[in-house]
């Protein structure tokens, strides 16, 4: 009796196991085609990126193509403006970043410790900013650089740019010092600090990692920007790269391959950044969204 | 000058600029709140704000300011100046100064380049400022005025050549629709197959968001190359398919001309393939922090695996689906990027575009400013309408659910 019982139990336990092998089989070969769908054009790009001039137009599949040479990657540094815009777009970014979190870690702070007229109403018209579709703010942006003599200047971008983060990034924060207890800052004011000394001494420090997300969250959005860009900046010299890119893919594919190095030369570190920092990216993103 | 050295000075200006208008701000603000009692506050702010704003304007814009808006500017903060005293004197007497101090300076950006402009969207749409009356409105400052005008040519012409604003908004419609659903759909099934026990699954979580980590420049871009007719990818393997099997043929397979023919179809694939990571990557945290407990209960009761989900993962994932579908929403309907990359170029197609890449054409590649801020402004009015819509909807079912 027990014997026939162990044994069923036996085959039973073997049924599940074969079961449970067959469904993490396809659920491998499910992940496996949804990561070619999503990785496939990556490599496309590195892929032209490599074909040889001559063979640029070509209809090869190939992953790693003949004759393969790094001359895209050479020729897109040297004959292109690509180190001029990639430079035009970092000191943009960093400067509109620097801003944006500077004006927003105060803000927070306050929308977070302190009760005052006008608090909640501040915050909800901080959400409602995230109503306003960006094609409607962009057009009297447009005009008023224009009347102050801004297009084609950095200072235009900067100008254009530097708030359009701002909301976000005080939410964020808010959310942050909230987590912060309140007794030490009270310590502090007790060794005869004030108020202001607490926040810039002892919350601010604290801090360091939700201001490291406002500022990769303001500096991914400035990086990535291209309408704004397209507007403003008109003189090739002055463009950043996600223009310069776009003027290289262009209508002609004869500089297809410039496109591709050029591409990929950008991708690689925002890939690693934006990996590396998802997880925060995204709780913060919830965390914004949630409380809305 | 060397190029760099000049985009640093230029850049270093204003990094000047704006740390002298916040320490302006501070400043104002700091005897306002602080040394109002003060028996030289009221003689020494009256003749120092009108000074302070001179000497601001002069360091902003430089020496070259007429001496009539200099005057101007004088008389005005002389004017702002008399009604302020009163006001920090007696109604504000120095309460809540810390946390007013702290927001100033990020409210004041926030007013200038969003309130501001808004306002001057409303005045543009009354008035009428086109290619043609540019120039006179950069120098005197003066457009004519319109009336409704604009917001009647909205319903009436077209905003690009052809396309006319009912036909934009109907695909708008179908666009946010789509891609919503699809981005839900997809993602969801995503998030449930990796929230299984399986080996490398950081590996494919990581492989999963490429999609959405990459530039978006770049990955339109990219995308867009792989329709090409001739040398994308798509049309090369139907090309080979044909090749392979010629019978296909007869089924009516041929190759595609996606970005003549089907751009808006093109432009729907593209974003679908961009947007279902950002909802995976959602679903997946809501679906991880559902207590296995649940499953297991239902289990032993000898549900299957559809009634757990009918039963136990969709209602628990209302929370978290509901603000992402929102924002979901509302950044496909706000979407210009994905549009205007593949289709945006001169000679590009009209069939693809939606409300808001039409409005970019409109303001941008048509310069007709006017029109397209009275265009925006409809826009805004119809996103509003439907997310208020959206709102009661979404609370009338939270209290049927309890």
């Amino acid at each position: 009796m027990a014997d026939k019982d162990l044994e069923l139990a036996r085959l039973e336990n073997d049924r599940q196991q074969r079961r449970d092998k067959i469904k993490t089989l396809i659920l491998h070969v499910l992940l496996i085609l949804a990561c070619v769908v999503t990785v496939y054009p990556l490599l496309r790009i590195l892929s032209v990126s490599l074909r040889p001039g001559d063979k640029l137009m070509s209809t090869s599949l190939a992953l790693i193509p003949e004759g393969a040479s790094l001359k895209a990657y050479a020729d897109v540094l040297t004959t292109t403006h690509f180190l001029r815009w990639l430079w035009n777009s970092l000191l943009i970014t960093v400067v509109t970043s620097f801003i944006g979190v500077s004006l927003a870690s105060t803000a927070g702070y306050a929308f977070s410790r302190f009760r005052f007229p006008g608090n909640k109403l501040g915050l909800t018209l901080l959400l409602g900013t995230q109503m306003i579709p960006a094609g409607m703010l962009l057009l009297p942006l447009f005009l008023m650089i224009m009347r102050l003599g801004l297009i084609n200047t950095y200072i235009g971008m900067i100008i254009a740019y530097s708030v359009s983060s701002l909301p976000f990034s005080i939410w964020i924060l808010k959310g942050y010092y909230d987590t912060i207890p309140r007794s030490l800052e009270e310590a502090a004011l007790v060794d005869g600090t004030t108020q202001f000394g607490a926040f810039y001494r002892i919350v601010l420090p604290l801090s360091t990692p939700a201001l490291a997300i406002a500022f990769l969250f303001n500096f991914t959005s400035s990086w990535n920007e291209y309408l704004v860009a397209r507007v403003v900046l008109s003189d090739s010299a002055r463009y950043t790269w996600t223009l310069g890119l776009f003027e290289l893919q262009g209508q002609f594919l004869t500089q297809w391959g410039m496109f591709a190095a050029g591409s990929l030369l950008v991708t690689i570190p925002v890939l690693a950044v934006f990996l590396y920092s998802s997880k925060w990216l995204i709780s913060g993103l919830t965390l914004g969204s949630v409380k809305g | 000058m060397n190029p760099i050295v000049a985009s640093l000075t230029e850049v270093f200006q204003m990094v000047f600029f704006v740390l002298w208008s916040v320490f302006l701000v501070e400043a104002y603000l700091y005897l306002h709140f602080k040394k109002y009692e003060e028996k030289w506050f009221t003689p020494a702010m009256l003749a120092g704000v009108p000074l302070a704003g001179l000497v601001y304007a002069i360091t902003a814009v430089g020496p070259a300011i007429p001496g009539s808006i200099m005057a101007a500017i004088a008389m005005y903060a002389f004017l702002v100046e008399l009604a302020a005293i009163p006001f920090f004197k007696l109604v504000v007497r120095g309460r809540y100064s810390l946390p007013l101090m702290m927001i100033a300076p990020g409210f004041i950006g926030l007013a200038m380049l969003i309130a501001y402009p808004l306002v001057f969207e409303f005045y543009l749409a009354f008035h009428d400022l086109k290619l043609t009356t540019l120039k006179v409105w950069a120098e005197t400052g003066s457009i004519p005025f319109m009336g409704f005008q604009n917001f009647v040519d909205v319903f009436v012409k077209s905003p690009l050549s052809e396309v006319t604003f009912w036909r934009l908004l109907l695909r708008t419609l179908g666009w946010t629709f789509v891609n919503v659903f699809f981005h839900v759909v997809g993602g969801f099934a995503l998030a449930l197959v990796l929230n299984n026990e399986i080996k490398m699954k950081g590996l494919y979580r990581t492989l999963l968001v490429i999609p959405w980590a990459m530039p978006q420049v770049v990955a339109v871009l990219a995308m867009r190359g792989e329709f090409h007719s001739q040398y994308g990818f798509i049309n090369v393997m139907i090309e080979r398919a044909l090749t392979a099997m010629p019978w296909l043929a007869h089924l009516g397979i041929q190759k595609v001309e996606w970005l003549s023919q089907h751009p808006f179809l093109t432009c729907t694939m593209i974003n679908v393939w961009l947007g279902i990571p950002f909802m995976m990557v959602v679903i997946l945290g809501g679906l991880q922090s559902i207590p296995k407990s649940y499953y297991e209960a239902a289990s032993i009761d000898g549900a299957s695996a559809v009634q757990k989900f009918w039963n136990i993962t969709l209602p628990l994932m209302r929370p978290v689906l509901a603000p992402a579908v929102t924002l979901g929403t509302i950044w496909t309907f706000n979407n210009i990027n994905i549009i205007y990359l593949v289709t945006g170029q001169a000679g590009g197609t009209e069939e693809a575009d939606i409300l808001v890449s039409a409005l970019y054409k409109a303001a941008f590649t048509y310069n007709r400013f006017s029109y397209s801020a009275a265009f925006a402004i409809v826009i805004f009015a119809i996103l509003f309408l439907v997310s208020m819509l959206w709102l009661k909807y979404s609370k009338g079912t939270d209290s049927a659910y309890g």
